[in-house]
Formats: C-alpha cells, sequence, structure tokens
C-alpha cells in the first residue's frame, strides 16, 4: 500500500490532513519531513499531540528520508508524506526518484508571495520551482481537500 | 507571573470574536492579535508595538483553542524570547491546535450533541431537547476557551506540556465512539420522525432515492455534496411535478 | 406570505445573529439548523414545523467538513427563511416541508457565495494595510478587524433578507403548482429533500468516522435507531 499521498503544507499536521485525508485513505502512518523539526523536540511534541494515537508519525530530515524512503514504500500500512515547503519538496524529489507527484495542500501568505489560489500563495521563485518539478514529469496538483476539486499546475503557477 | 488586572478576562471575549475579520491572506491572524493586545500591554515601550504586530501575524487554527495560542505568545514575549522563537511557535500551534480542535469539537463534542438532540426531537422532546442542545454544547465550548487561554499563559513556550492534560486526551479518545454511536442512532429515527406525514409510496420514495444519493455521495465526493444533490433532485421533482398536472 | 412587520423584523433579526454567529461571533451554534430552525419557528408561533425543518437542514450541515478554507453552504439563515416559508403553507405539512427546503437550499447557496465574497474582500482589505498592520499600531489593527465583523453582519442580513424574500416569492409561484393531484408534486418534492438530507448526513458522517473502530459503532448506533424506529410503528 504505502505512501499514498504526498502533500506540500505549511501547516504540516492539522485537521484538513488529520480528518480530511486521513480518514478516506485509512492512514496509518505520518512521515514529516522537515529538517528543523527534525531537530526539534518540542515541535515534534507538538505535532505528535495533533495526531490520534492509532497513528504513527514518523519524523525525518531530507537526508534520512533519502535514506528511509523504500521502508516507506514497502510499509503494509497506508501513509502520508508530509513537507512544509517548495524546497523540502524539490529537494526531496531530487534525491528520491521514486516521488512522482506533489499534492500542494496550503502554502501560505508571507511578504513577497501573492495569491494563485485561496489556500495558496508562492513568490515568483516557488512558482518557477514548481513549474521545474512539474517539467521533470512529477505530477503536481493543487487539492486541499478530497471533496475538492485537484487544480492543475497550470491553473495556479 | 501574574497578567495585568483584568488582561486574560478581556482576551478571552475578545477571542469569541477572534473569526471576525476571516480572510484568506491572514486568516485568523488580525483577530489573534486583537485578542493578545490586552496582554501585551504591560510590555516595555519598544516591546508593545512589535509584539502586536506579530500577533496579527497569519494564523489559522481551531477559534476554540486559538486561546492557547494567544496565550502561550503573549507569555512567550513577556519572558523575553527572541522574536523569530516566538513566530516559530505561532508557526508550530497553528497545525496541532487545528487538528486537535477539529477532533475535540467539529468531529466529536459538535455531532454527539446534534445527534442526540435530533434523536431527542424525533422521541417527541419538541424544544425542550433544542434549548439542551445549546446549554451543553456551550458548557464545553466556554470552558475549552478559557481553558486553552489559561493554558497557553501558564506555559508560554512549553505549551506541549498542556496539550498532555489526561483530561483532554480522554475526551479525545470517548468522543469519537460516542459521536459515531449518537449520530448513526439519530438517522433512523430523524427518517421516521421526518417521513410520518407522507403517504407509503412517498415513504418508499424518499428511502430509494436516500440510498441512491448515498451512494452517488460516496462515488464522488469530490464533484458532488448534498446542497448540490439536494438542489438537482428538487429542480427534477418540481419538472416531474409541473408536467403531471 | 402575509406576515406582520414585526414578526418580519424579528426573522430578519435572528438570521443576521444566526449568520454571524457562523464565522464571526461568537460561534455558541445558533447558527445550526436545529436552533435557528426552532427558534423562527417560536418567533412564527409554529414551532413544529421550526423544528421538522431545523432537522432536514442539520442533516444536510454534517455533509460539511468543517476543516479549513473549504467553502460550504450556508444554512443557518437558510434555515429561518425555509421555515417562513413552510409555516402555515396552504397544502399542510408535506408541502411546507418541500417548498420550505427548497427556498432553503437556494438561500444556504446564496449564503455561501457571500462568505467566499466576504473573505476575499477581507483579503484585499488586509492586504491594503499591511503597512499599518506591521507598524503593531492597535487602533489600526481593532479598526480592521471590527470592520471585518460589521461587515458580516452586513452580509448575514443581505442573505436573511433574499432568503424572505423568496420565502415571500414561492407561495404565490410555486404552491398552487404543487398542490395539483392532491398535492402529489409537494409529496415528490418533500420526499427527495427529506432523502438528500438522509443521505448527506450518513456520508458526511461516515467521512469523520473513517473505517477504524469508530465504524463500528456507527453501525452499533445505526441498529439500535432502527430496532427504536420499527418498535414505535
Amino acid at each position: 500500500m504505502s505512501l499514498a499521498l504526498y502533500r506540500i503544507d505549511d501547516r504540516l499536521i492539522h485537521g484538513q490532513v488529520v480528518v480530511g485525508w486521513g480518514q478516506p485513505l485509512h492512514v496509518s502512518f505520518i512521515v514529516l519531513v522537515d529538517d528543523e523539526v527534525s531537530s526539534s523536540d518540542w515541535e515534534q511534541d507538538l505535532y505528535r499531540m495533533g495526531v490520534p494515537p492509532q497513528i504513527e508519525v514518523i519524523f525525518a530530515s531530507v537526508d534520512q528520508a533519502a535514506q528511509l524512503f523504500s521502508t516507506w514504500q514497502t510499509d503494509e500500512r497506508v501513509g502520508i508524506l508530509l513537507v512544509g515547503d517548495i524546497d523540502t519538496a524539490v529537494a526531496l524529489a531530487a534525491r528520491v526518484p521514486q516521488v512522482r507527484r506533489f499534492n500542494v495542500g496550503g502554502v501560505h501568505h508571507r511578504t513577497g508571495r501573492k495569491e494563485r489560489l485561496r489556500f495558496v500563495y508562492l513568490t515568483d521563485d516557488e512558482a518557477a520551482k514548481l513549474r521545474d518539478l512539474a517539467a521533470r514529469g512529477v505530477d503536481v496538483t493543487a487539492q486541499d481537500v478530497p471533496t475538492a476539486r485537484a487544480v492543475p499546475i497550470g491553473e495556479f503557477t | 507571573m501574574a497578567p495585568l488586572k483584568g488582561a486574560l478576562g478581556r482576551a478571552l471575549l475578545r477571542l469569541f470574536a477572534v473569526q471576525g475579520s476571516y480572510n484568506y491572506e491572514r486568516m485568523l491572524g488580525v483577530g489573534v492579535g486583537v485578542a493578545e493586545e490586552p496582554l501585551l500591554r504591560d510590555l516595555a515601550d519598544g516591546k508593545y508595538r512589535p509584539a502586536v504586530a506579530r500577533g496579527a501575524h497569519f494564523f489559522n487554527s481551531h477559534p476554540y483553542l486559538t486561546g492557547l495560542a494567544v496565550g502561550a505568545a503573549a507569555r512567550a514575549e513577556h519572558d523575553g524570547a527572541p522574536p523569530d522563537q516566538i513566530e516559530r511557535l505561532r508557526e508550530a500551534l497553528c497545525g496541532p491546535l487545528g487538528s486537535l480542535g477539529d477532533r475535540l469539537v467539529w468531529a466529536g463534542w459538535l455531532p454527539l450533541l446534534s445527534g442526540l438532540t435530533i434523536a431527542a426531537i424525533a422521541l417527541g422532546a419538541g424544544w425542550f431537547a433544542v434549548a439542551g442542545f445549546l446549554i451543553v454544547y456551550n458548557i464545553g465550548h466556554v470552558a475549552l476557551r478559557w481553558w486553552a487561554l489559561n493554558a497557553g499563559w501558564t506555559y508560554g513556550a512549553r505549551v506541549s506540556v498542556a496539550l498532555h492534560s489526561p483530561m483532554l486526551q480522554k475526551a479525545l479518545a470517548l468522543l469519537g465512539p460516542a459521536m459515531a454511536f449518537a449520530v448513526g442512532f439519530a438517522l433512523p429515527l430523524a427518517a421516521r420522525f421526518l417521513a410520518v406525514p407522507f403517504p407509503r409510496w412517498g415513504q418508499l420514495a424518499a428511502v430509494v432515492t436516500a440510498g441512491l444519493v448515498f451512494l452517488a455521495l460516496r462515488w464522488r465526493s469530490d464533484r458532488l455534496n448534498g446542497l448540490r444533490m439536494a438542489l438537482g433532485l428538487s429542480a427534477v421533482a418540481l419538472v416531474v411535478g409541473l408536467i403531471w398536472q | 406570505m402575509i406576515l406582520p412587520i414585526e414578526v418580519l423584523i424579528a426573522l430578519l433579526v435572528w438570521g443576521t445573529l444566526v449568520g454571524v454567529d457562523l464565522v464571526s461571533l461568537p460561534q455558541m451554534m445558533i447558527a445550526r439548523p436545529l436552533v435557528a430552525g426552532t427558534v423562527a419557528g417560536a418567533i412564527l408561533g409554529d414551532i413544529p414545523t421550526g423544528l421538522r425543518l431545523g432537522v432536514v437542514f442539520e442533516l444536510l450541515q454534517y455533509d460539511i467538513l468543517p476543516v479549513g478554507a473549504v467553502r460550504y453552504p450556508e444554512y443557518g439563515p437558510a434555515t429561518v427563511a425555509a421555515v417562513a416559508t413552510a409555516h402555515a403553507a396552504p397544502g399542510g405539512e408535506v408541502l411546507g416541508l418541500g417548498l420550505g427546503a427548497l427556498v432553503g437550499l437556494v438561500t444556504a447557496l446564496v449564503g455561501g457565495v457571500t462568505i467566499n465574497g466576504l473573505r476575499r474582500l477581507n483579503s484585499r482589505i488586509v492586504h491594503a494595510a499591511a503597512a499599518t498592520l506591521e507598524s503593531g499600531d492597535p487602533g489600526a489593527l481593532v479598526r480592521v478587524h471590527v470592520g471585518g465583523l460589521l461587515r458580516d453582519g452586513l452580509r448575514a442580513a443581505l442573505v436573511t433578507s433574499v432568503g424572505l424574500v423568496l420565502a415571500w416569492l414561492a407561495r404565490p409561484l410555486l404552491a398552487g403548482a404543487l398542490a395539483v393531484r392532491d398535492g402529489r408534486p409537494a409529496l415528490l418534492l418533500a420526499a427527495v429533500v427529506v432523502a438528500a438530507g438522509l443521505a448527506a448526513g450518513a456520508a458526511g458522517t461516515l467521512r469523520l468516522v473513517g473505517t477504524g473502530p469508530n465504524l463500528k459503532w456507527f453501525a452499533a448506533g445505526l441498529g439500535g435507531g432502527l430496532l427504536v424506529a420499527v418498535w414505535l410503528r
């Protein structure tokens, strides 16, 4: 079964992920790939609090993710892989060629970012990086919850 | 450390309107800034305004639990935490608080009580059931808001300690099954309550249509929703009805 | 529908409070159709109609996954309008149910569109005020926020008004056509609306329940409810 969703979401673990995607996909583990969180105990503690006890949370840096990816891929349970920003997504896709798709679930406003969709704000640089990723054959779409339409990359970058 | 006199109460009142300027750019941010401001008034002159500005940055979470972030950020400002650490704290709280609140309230407390109320109405309790719903729901609602703000202020940057509270964990563990049971119990009773005035063929039509709509909603949850299905079916029923005459 | 002016005003005020409660203030759940409908029924002196439409729209509301920035219909003011339509409908409670639900569904759609529109407008206003907000001026911060609150009040009043106008129009336009042939068209309408509510309630709840251990509890509840419903017949 392995990883059913590869998601870019700067809130990482929240209700849309746990309730919105977790329930219909029958998720049993969440892999959170983030260099900073993977070295911060208090943040890991917080993110674990947001998840029901039956779901396992695995924290990894990009390096660790590249090493451990095959074990998640062969895991018989269903999992979600989360990254918090475009750079991590690009780095991960470069290191792990098996990552063939990304769901842009939520990137919020920050100085320099422009609104692309109501839940996606990107700088021009970030938009270019996403297009680049798509040009290399990764399927990039934007979709906040499973009941919404998956917006193709051409419509939001 | 004691907060400014009356500041926690003022922040709590303002938290009831935390989503008042809901927008896609900062989500609840502006409301969070407004709610946090009373707790920041005793900061030194050069610190007050930057702290207020930080408070209004992007924030998105469950409204009832947002007080935790308000209290924690205000406390961290008083403890003299560096600005980037406070920003990091606020950002790290968005997701987990949102997830906890969604499970606790939107997927727990609210549908549990709503299901029980529907069942009670169907069994003839009338408006008493609705009054009971409002009272019981809001005891939990206000208690949660107050607990969140206090816990945030008490623990500051160490808020995850507060989230380990056994009561909170127990509530989470109980609410999921209780909600599932209550709404499951309510559905057949609601069907009976609503279809009682129908003649036999109307009841049959309602049951068959309900089954088909349910399957349709399960099949294409990305395109279909309850409102669209109901509007579409109503339009069909209207046309059929008008041709019928 | 000829309602005394003071009743109309009371409905408008109630619908506005209900609309503001949903997101802005104070989220005490008077926006839930169960509450919105029952109180609207009380205002009209017809609580049973309020309860019935309240249950229909409460079920439809289960379909909304209330997580994140998802667009959703607004069922609170819609239920108020639905109850106003259904109250004392000429063809009895079945016609009232169908006609009321129809007005409510359209109002819910309008409400959802205005919520999204207001959030877009608020985004522009907050964006334009970025420099002032960054200065940390508390007065400016409160002004931006209170502006949003007031706009939501206006929005809620507008949606309720639209609903009440639809309620006023629905009876002369549709009631006659639905009442022909012993009211069978009305019954068909009522039946499909009830069906859609039940289906949406079940589908929405199952999305929250998932396929984990809670599914057994849902099934147990469903079985218990069925037993009681059959036993009551």
